[in-house]
């Protein structure tokens, strides 16, 4: 018995790392430390930085969580699934029986890295909101005069908030990230809500389900030149007996606009390479 | 083994031609019908006025969402000015080593086709196209969008964004491969945007019809505004390990100008869907007549 838990221990933490290309999560760059993929030094911010004043309507720029914190490998980074009990999500009764199908690979409701059933595991897309609650990393975000263009680092999607007045569609068709709009609340917060997201994705690493009626707002604060906050919250009466925040104010610092962002895409025939080489050796059983 | 091979060529016709269809839907010309064409919004498209003359060509100015007229993007038989289809002229100047790795591709179209089973096109596992594919197999409406330092790219297919460095760097030496590569680009003259990339990961294939490419491989692409309305795109494949002399894959692809408010599909590759359709459709079709 002890040998499968050490086997899966090894295992889930594998697969937590892998599968994706050889820009490993959190793996350091190619050369050494503070080279980027260009071969060039990385410039480290200015230590002591005073805050600089938030400019108008502006969230663009390249955002980074730091160190790590948007890997959010335990669930939604304001509600893991570790167990406590503040972190417990509002479940409706039919929330509860869609949790039960959701298999995750972490979390207190983990199962061994067979028997998951985790889409994104395969390659299948993110979708949305896992994209800003699983593996949120380097982002960047541009504006135009008629949307909100958001570049994800993860498997490299773009997404597009409309911000030239449309209503959200009535009854569309599932999309893998939905579809969005925004719009100023006020100079420094820009608000975006999304609906007609597909089914099939989860809410966060941790299995967290969603129906066909999900709404998502997002709001982006931005604090000073350099920092930009945002809250995620989950609306969906479906599935949960009131709306819950998924991110409370998570911080990303501004990149210079150089920077370089490796790159991060799931291939599966690179996880079937690794479960070759390595993974499926690791779980057979013990001989009994 | 037998049934599987039915099963997945009916996927992978169904898929190829379902995408062939999507496409000639959009086409401008197609059978006039009594309802608007509507958008993922529920919008009805926008179509140019029948007056509309282009304008002169704005000074280093590619942004904007382009598309190709459908389905011309599409590229089943391979990059568009050497499809595989056998006509004289169309074979890329192969050196020997060129043609072993050629060899090695089993694609799914083309005049080297295998059955869908024995294929091992990686994309059709899913896996990312990379560069220089995503032009040339489903290059669909495409966004382009300038920065002081990059121009960035927004392809339709896999939602896939790319950057090119205009901030003077230079290509990097002997980096890490990237499915997509590293790319920099520049302006020639007041129309004319040249991107260099290398650094390509080798397991991708150039296009459809599985050309093969090495790690020395670089891409030219010339991006040339027209005029207003008009971009059109030159790739031009250069790697002397798989071939004796450049060869240009697109020649002058037009791209046409969308209103800014355009809203692009969502293409994404899923694993699972592809399972589920085998499961439901594919495997009921090949099993075997008693």
């Amino acid at each position: 018995m002890s040998n499968r838990i050490v086997v899966a221990g090894v295992a889930l933490a594998a697969l937590t790392f892998l599968p994706l290309s050889h820009a490993q999560i959190g793996a350091p760059p190619p050369t050494s430390p503070g080279i980027d993929g260009w071969g060039r030094t990385i410039t480290p911010p200015a230590k002591d930085q005073k805050p600089a004043p938030a400019p108008v309507h502006d969230i663009s720029g390249i955002w980074d969580p730091p160190n790590g914190v948007g890997n959010q490998v335990l669930g939604a980074y304001s509600m893991p699934e570790d167990g406590k009990p503040e972190h417990q999500l509002p479940y409706t009764k039919e929330g509860l029986e869609a949790l039960k199908e959701t298999k995750p690979t972490n979390g207190v409701r983990s199962v061994l890295p067979a028997e998951t059933n985790d889409p994104v595991i395969p390659c299948d897309p993110q979708g949305f909101p896992r994209s800003d609650l699983h593996e949120l990393r380097t982002t960047q975000i541009l504006q135009t005069p008629q949307k909100v263009v958001i570049l994800y680092q993860f498997n490299k999607i773009w997404r597009v908030i409309w911000t030239d007045g449309r209503e959200l569609p009535k009854d569309p068709e599932p999309r893998w990230f939905g579809y969005s709009v925004g719009k100023w609340a006020d100079d420094y917060t820009f608000v975006v809500e999304t609906i007609g997201m597909d089914e099939r994705t989860w809410v966060d690493r941790a299995g967290r389900p969603h129906s066909d009626q999900l709404r998502v707002e997002e709001r982006f604060h931005r604090v000073d030149l350099n920092h930009l906050e945002l809250t995620v919250t989950i609306n969906d009466p479906k599935m949960y007996t009131r709306p819950w925040n998924a991110m409370e104010n998570f911080r990303m610092n501004l990149l210079q606009p150089a920077f370089d962002v490796h790159e991060f895409v799931c291939s599966p025939s690179e996880f079937t390479e690794y479960n070759k080489l390595l993974g499926n050796s690791i779980s057979e059983r013990g001989n009994k | 083994m037998r049934t599987r091979l039915v099963e997945c060529g009916i996927v992978l016709s169904v898929l190829l031609t379902v995408s062939l269809l999507a496409a000639q839907g959009e086409k401008p010309g197609s059978p006039a019908s009594t309802l608007p064409e509507l958008d993922g919004w529920g919008r009805p498209l926008a179509s140019p006025a029948k007056d509309h003359k282009p304008g002169p060509a704005p000074k280093h100015d590619l942004s904007g969402i382009w598309d190709a007229p459908s389905p011309a993007g599409v590229q089943p038989l391979g990059a568009m000015a050497f499809p595989d289809d056998g006509k004289p002229g169309h074979q890329p100047p192969y050196t020997p080593e060129g043609l072993e790795a050629l060899k090695l591709t089993k694609p799914s179209n083309g005049l080297r086709s295998v059955l869908p089973t024995e294929a091992n096109d990686p994309v059709l596992s899913c896996n990312p196209q990379g560069f220089p594919r995503e032009d040339l197999y489903e290059l669909r409406t495409t966004q382009i969008l300038q920065t002081p330092q990059s121009m960035m790219f927004l392809y339709t297919y896999g939602r896939i964004w790319r950057v090119i460095w205009t901030d003077g760097r230079e290509l990097p030496k002997d980096p890490e491969p990237r499915w997509f590569g590293y790319s920099i680009g520049k302006w020639v003259d007041d129309y004319t945007f040249v991107v260099e990339t290398t650094g390509t990961d080798e397991r991708t294939w150039i296009d459809r019809a599985g050309r093969p490419h090495s790690a020395e491989l670089r891409v030219e692409e010339r991006f040339h505004r027209v005029d207003s309305d008009e971009l059109e795109l030159t790739v031009t494949i250069i790697d002397p390990k798989m071939y004796s002399q450049p060869w240009v894959a697109l020649d002058k692809f037009p791209l046409h100008l969308q209103p800014p408010n355009t809203d692009v599909h969502e293409m994404l590759c899923s694993p699972s869907e592809f399972a589920e359709y085998n499961k439901l459709l594919g495997n009921s079709i090949s099993e075997r007549p008693q």
